[in-house]
């Protein structure tokens, strides 16, 4: 989706994020491989503005990445 | 006394002691030194201490005394107002002017004598602002059927004065309660009024299509009828904690003002009673 000066309006908001939620969901389940979502990803970009794509990837790496540090705690450094 | 001054005054009062024993050797073990005898008088005409000047050290003192203590409870006292002003009031809030959706200037004054909850925010925010909305309304929603709510207004302020013209945050903020006031206003009056609040907006990057997000702090702000800032509720918080949080308030708040009511009205019937009694 194109951003317009206008903002979403709600039932577009739902939209996109019912779609962002189908993407994630199969990239969850593919290991995190692109390919095998891709169109659910072109639906995702269709319905979103490019902005929040872009917010919205990086939200996702950044809960993965929380969710990691919950589950594995995390490495400590090796300071030598 | 410091240590060589203390040693110079043994080392004087040996050679005193010393200087006597001396002359008591000289005069032969039987002779008594005769000192100048001075009569024992401390008060009277003779005596360094008169009622004079025992009465004029008297008023003296007790008025140095009185002095002291008045300088001592008027620090305490300044303390005490300086403690409480840190404690009890955050110097967060403030009257505003912005513009709402029918191009009408706002002032804060004219919520004066209803709390407000105030969001601060921007219509293209991608997932936060929604969020955030949706639980405001619900939490409007939620007081509103309480019986110790004594009115509230939902209030948006945008961030983004540039997108966010008064008629599309109007439209932006009635799609998430009708009930909400949608406020913009020129880029000066937002940044005044966000640094009132404390509140960090910063616009991202623009990308092709001139989009942008921006980012910005994350709190509901409570503001009660007199226009105080009372608290705040950052993203953490449910809805029913936040209910119960401004139900709270509103309870402490009519409780103070009762008891001020009825203190002054005990005051006006008592000085009735006395003009009675005068007159």
């Amino acid at each position: 989706m194109s951003s317009k000066e206008e903002f979403l309006s709600k039932s577009q908001r739902t939209q996109c994020w019912s779609s962002r939620d189908n993407f994630w969901e199969c990239l969850r389940c593919n290991n995190d491989k692109v390919e095998k979502c891709s169109d659910l990803r072109e639906n995702y970009e269709k319905a979103c503005p490019i902005q929040w794509v872009k917010h919205f990837d990086r939200k996702y790496n950044y809960l993965k990445f929380k969710e990691k540090m919950e589950k594995e705690g995390y490495e400590p450094l090796n300071e030598k | 006394m410091s240590f060589c001054s203390r040693r110079f005054f043994l080392r004087f009062q040996i050679n005193q002691i010393s200087k006597l024993n001396f002359s008591n050797v000289s005069g032969g073990p039987s002779q008594r030194i005769e000192l100048p005898k001075r009569k024992k008088i401390f008060f009277g005409k003779d005596g360094p201490i008169t009622w004079k000047t025992f009465g004029i050290t008297g008023v003296l003192g007790v008025g140095m005394v009185t002095y002291l203590l008045y300088l001592k409870e008027e620090q305490e006292e300044k303390q005490r107002k300086e403690r409480k002003r840190q404690l009890g009031k955050a110097k967060i809030g403030g009257p505003f002017e912005l513009i709402d959706g029918s191009n009408n200037i706002v002032k804060s004054e004219q919520f004066l004598g209803k709390w407000m909850l105030i969001y601060f925010g921007f219509s293209h925010c991608p997932d936060i602002c929604p969020d955030e909305l949706e639980k405001m309304a619900l939490v409007i929603d939620n007081l509103e059927k309480n019986e110790i709510n004594t009115g509230i207004q939902g209030i948006f302020i945008t961030v983004d004065p540039d997108r966010d013209t008064p008629k599309v945050v109007e439209k932006y903020i009635k799609e998430f309660s009708p009930k909400f006031i949608g406020l913009s206003g020129t880029s000066d009056q937002i940044q005044q009024v966000c640094k009132k609040y404390r509140v960090y907006y910063s616009p991202g990057k623009k990308d092709v299509d001139n989009d942008y997000i921006v980012d910005h702090t994350i709190i509901m702000y409570l503001v009660n009828p007199e226009g105080e800032f009372i608290d705040y509720f950052g993203q953490n918080k449910t809805a029913d904690e936040i209910v119960e949080h401004i139900l709270l308030h509103m309870f402490k708040f009519k409780q103070e003002k009762s008891s001020m009511l009825s203190n002054t009205i005990d005051k006006i019937t008592t000085l009735r009673g006395q003009k009675i009694v005068t007159s």
